[in-house]
């Protein structure tokens, strides 16, 4: 008890010092959960939730978070849907076509849909819905993902309705179009209340910033105290309504752990999505704790561009990044700092993403430098092996080692490692700063507020920054694309200085990418893609070190609630039992 | 007087426009925007959100349009969830001026008659558990409070819900905004009432046979109420425009978390909306406390 509260103090003290900027970072408590409160007390009507803090927008196209995805995938529902085993599978499409070329799409809607206020859903629901996000002028931050379209004369994206048809041209053949129609960017919306709301056209989101708005999906909003709570009730116009067993969905509005963990073990919830880091171990073996893999990478980025390099060639560049990479001891991360069994990264590109030919990405068919670990390093860590490999590299670029292995003083290594403030990007800048100090690298660490932080990533002050990135559908092009020279994630900064000496030549990669866009062979796809990662980590520029996994706790009891790995969570197919 | 409270309504009137042109500034000045995430925003994009909410525009015109609207009473829109400013300020701040409220009435009230109590009962059974209790409430900040209330009565006890989405106690958390001003506030009362209690004028009316508790009530309590109204002024307004630690632990949907909120998401508008109101109820508190200062005490002159 006496650890508890003291936990509890601690965690109290860190919120009133400092509030996460995130929904998805919580930091903080718990006590250990015995079997019987691993039971729901619902009666089975009511499923109490807790998922973050008040979402940003409800608007399905709007949202940018994935509390907010998560309920806009239990309000709305598109042409597809994620079912429990990652397979996007139809919901409102009844029958689609694709055309022999692969670029045109032809759906065909279920009949009699109907929007939670009685209207009919059609075709054009889409058609308005798609025009709507793709816009720029709506502001909506996913717009990207319809650069795939086709553009009409107007400027407006080629899609186009005829009663309860929809047909949609892309300009290259994307073998992930389903799956992007199961995203909460691609749900209809209903135009007369959106027009309605907003007859300026300067605040897209407006109908849907109160409860009872309309809505097409399983559930609708009924009340909202902000900051508190949100009801949903079942929505009787949802096309699958006769399976959606829970009448009420309860959700708890807060992003404090102390509350949240508290709450769940008080019984007060049925669900949450995060558990303090410190408690982790003291759940890890619970019924109720659950993992699932994610499609995302966390990975460390060096600047190219950065003073460090200055006076090398690209290639010895790429040297010292290597070396540096391999003296990184990634198990002890994962063990003592992420703590729920991630998968240890030897690519960029994680496992369990697809190919776009229907097979897995990361798998043996690929000759990867590292057979074994599939990957570009091994997955295998030895201290003194690691040290060797890494001095050797460093010597073969002309770095001299005094006798005690470390680097002389006439050669030194001295780099900044920039993060955002959080306790667990600490603890791993920390383990990184030890592993490299075994070679003697003098390894500072700079911490910044999250916003500061990623304008500096983003424009290129930094020399070695953490980051992150959780795929958006599964397929490689969207890990790969962020390394276009004109992406705004290009965080390493290829391309962006083409005269400077020690940074890789990028036009070669830019290239590349736009040939996989509009190679037509998924199986000629797959094999461009490994290429662009190879490439990619032939700089070492990112060097990755785990793939993401997430957790959640839920009731024994309750049954039927599925995460995807894009990070929606669906509730509306759940039961209690009794 | 009516000069004073008009000179005193002027001032009022410069210091929060001189907030609001620190408070602007200063926003745009820190590095990140509302409109940086992890994943980069397309130009195109950002370009529209930025013009939306006149951010394309230099920082002076900026300003400028915000003034104006402000004069026309229209707080906008939050620029991270196009929500109406108002709407949402006001909302919250009910929340938090109740819970507050409440919590300012129960320690006035009970604060001044332990205070009156330890004071006659100096060193004696009932003045020792007093000052033991205020000190140890002075001493303990609120998140301790709150979270060893929350884990005593929500947890061990199971008493109150942590949370409910059907109907959600605020008894915790205005017991925890209530104690430590209670504890304060006794302490300011036994400090006053033994101060004025050794004053001449006091000694007159006790050797004049006047009943006790009129001394009490009409010669002592009313002097020694000063140094509290003045404590009192400043606390209402700070403990009703909300806590963020307070509503953090009990979910609740104040005023206190959307203000540190709105700084680290850059939601501009947000930060404006929250810093001017907050100013505003500080300027007034101020201006309160020194009129009632008046009533209180006809010594003081308000010139």
């Amino acid at each position: 008890m006496k650890k508890l509260i003291s936990k509890m103090l601690v965690a109290a003290l860190s919120v009133s010092m400092l509030v996460g900027c995130g929904s998805s970072q919580k930091d903080s408590v718990s006590e250990t959960v015995s079997s019987e409160s691993a039971i729901s007390k619902s009666d089975g009507s009511t499923l109490r939730i807790n998922i973050a803090s008040e979402p940003d927008y409800l608007d399905p196209a709007l949202t940018t978070t994935s509390d907010g995805g998560t309920l806009a995938a239990n309000s709305f529902t598109g042409l597809f849907v994620h079912g429990k085993n990652e397979k996007v599978v139809p919901a409102l499409c009844k029958d689609y076509k694709i055309s022999e070329d692969g670029l045109t799409y032809t759906f065909t809607l279920k009949d009699g849909l109907k929007w939670s206020d009685n209207s009919e859903l059609t075709a054009a629901d889409f058609e308005y819905a798609w025009k709507r996000a793709a816009n720029p002028k709506t502001g909506v931050q996913y717009a990207y993902l319809f650069d795939i379209f086709a553009k009409d004369s107007d400027g407006n994206i080629n899609v186009k309705a005829d009663g309860n048809t929809l047909t949609a041209v892309l300009i290259n053949s994307c073998p992930y179009f389903l799956e992007l129609c199961a995203l909460s960017t691609f749900y209809p919306v209903p135009k007369t209340a959106v027009e309605a709301a907003d007859p300026g056209g300067t605040n897209p989101g407006a109908w849907a910033s109160e409860a009872g708005f309309v809505t097409n999906g399983a559930y609708t909003l009924q009340k909202w105290n902000h900051n508190e709570s949100m009801v949903y009730v079942k929505n009787p116009n949802f096309y699958d309504a006769a399976n959606v067993k829970v009448e009420k969905l309860e959700f708890m509005l807060s992003a404090d752990d102390t509350a949240t963990f508290s709450a769940y073990n008080a019984g007060n919830l049925d669900f949450i999505d995060s558990v303090p880091t410190d408690e982790i171990s003291t759940v890890d073996s619970n019924v109720d704790f659950k993992k699932i893999d994610q499609i995302g990478t966390y990975y460390i980025t060096f600047n190219v561009n950065a003073d460090l390099f200055k006076g090398m060639s690209a290639e010895n560049a790429a040297k010292m990044r290597q070396a540096l990479s391999i003296l990184i001891d990634r198990g002890y991360i994962i063990d003592n700092i992420a703590q729920t069994g991630q998968e240890l990264a030897t690519s960029f590109i994680p496992t369990g993403m697809s190919d776009g030919n229907g097979g897995e990405f990361k798998s043996d068919s690929y000759n990867y430098p590292d057979k074994e670990s599939k990957g570009y390093f091994s997955k295998d860590f030895d201290a003194a092996e690691a040290k060797n490999k890494a001095v050797d590299l460093l010597k073969s670029i002309g770095y001299k080692f005094d006798e005690n292995g470390k680097l002389s003083s006439e050669t030194p290594i001295n780099i900044e490692y920039t993060l955002n403030v959080n306790s667990g990007h600490q603890s791993i800048a920390e383990a990184i700063q030890s592993d490299w100090s075994a070679i003697g690298v003098n390894m500072t660490i700079k911490t910044e507020e999250w916003q500061t932080f990623g304008n500096d990533r983003r424009a290129g002050a930094f020399t070695v920054a953490r980051d992150g990135w959780n795929a958006d559908y599964s397929d490689p092009v969207n890990m790969l694309e962020m390394f276009l020279t004109s992406s705004g994630n290009n965080h390493a900064q290829f391309g962006k200085d083409p005269s400077n000496p020690s940074a890789p030549e990028w036009n070669s990669y830019d290239a590349l990418i736009k040939q996989i866009y509009s190679t037509p062979d998924f199986a000629e796809r797959a094999k461009l893609m490994h290429q662009a990662e190879d490439r990619l980590m032939s700089t070492w520029a990112v060097v990755p070190l785990y793939y993401y996994n997430d957790i959640y706790m839920c009731k024994t009891n309750v049954k039927g609630i599925y995460k995807t790995k894009n990070n929606h969570i669906y509730f509306m197919y759940a039961s209690v039992d009794k | 007087m009516n000069n004073y409270v008009i000179k005193r309504i002027g001032l009022a009137i410069l210091t929060i426009v001189i907030i609001s042109i620190i408070t602007f500034f200063g926003m745009n000045a820190i590095p990140g925007g509302p409109f940086d995430s992890e994943k980069a925003t397309s130009p195109e994009v950002k370009a529209t959100l930025e013009k939306r909410y006149n951010l394309d525009k230099p920082i002076v015109q900026q300003y400028g349009i915000y003034m104006k609207n402000l004069l026309h009473g229209d707080w906008g829109v939050s620029v991270k969830t196009g929500r109406d400013i108002w709407d949402t300020m006001s909302k919250s701040f009910m929340i938090s001026a109740k819970l507050g409220g409440i919590a300012i009435i129960i320690s006035f009230i009970l604060g001044i008659i332990l205070g009156c109590l330890s004071a006659l009962t100096r060193n004696k059974l009932p003045d020792r558990l007093i000052v033991f209790f205020t000190t140890l409430m002075t001493a303990m900040p609120s998140f301790v409070l709150a979270t060893l209330l929350l884990y005593l009565f929500c947890i061990q006890l199971g008493w109150v819900a942590v949370w409910s989405a059907k109907s959600h106690s605020y008894i915790l958390p205005v017991i925890s905004l209530a104690l430590y001003p209670m504890a304060y506030i006794t302490r300011l009362t036994k400090t006053s009432m033994l101060d004025v209690l050794g004053q001449d004028y006091v000694r007159t009316a006790k050797a004049k046979g006047v009943a006790q508790w009129k001394v009490i009530y009409k010669h002592t309590l009313r002097n020694a109420l000063i140094p509290v109204i003045t404590y009192l002024g400043t606390q209402i307004a700070y403990i009703i425009t909300g806590s963020l630690v307070v509503e953090n632990i009990f979910t609740i949907g104040g005023l206190g978390q959307k203000f540190v909120n709105s700084i680290t998401n850059r939601d501009y508008t947000m930060i404006m909306g929250t810093t001017l109101f907050l100013a505003i109820i500080l300027v007034i508190a101020n201006l309160i406390t020194d009129i009632a200062y008046k009533i209180v005490d006809a010594r003081i002159t308000l010139e």
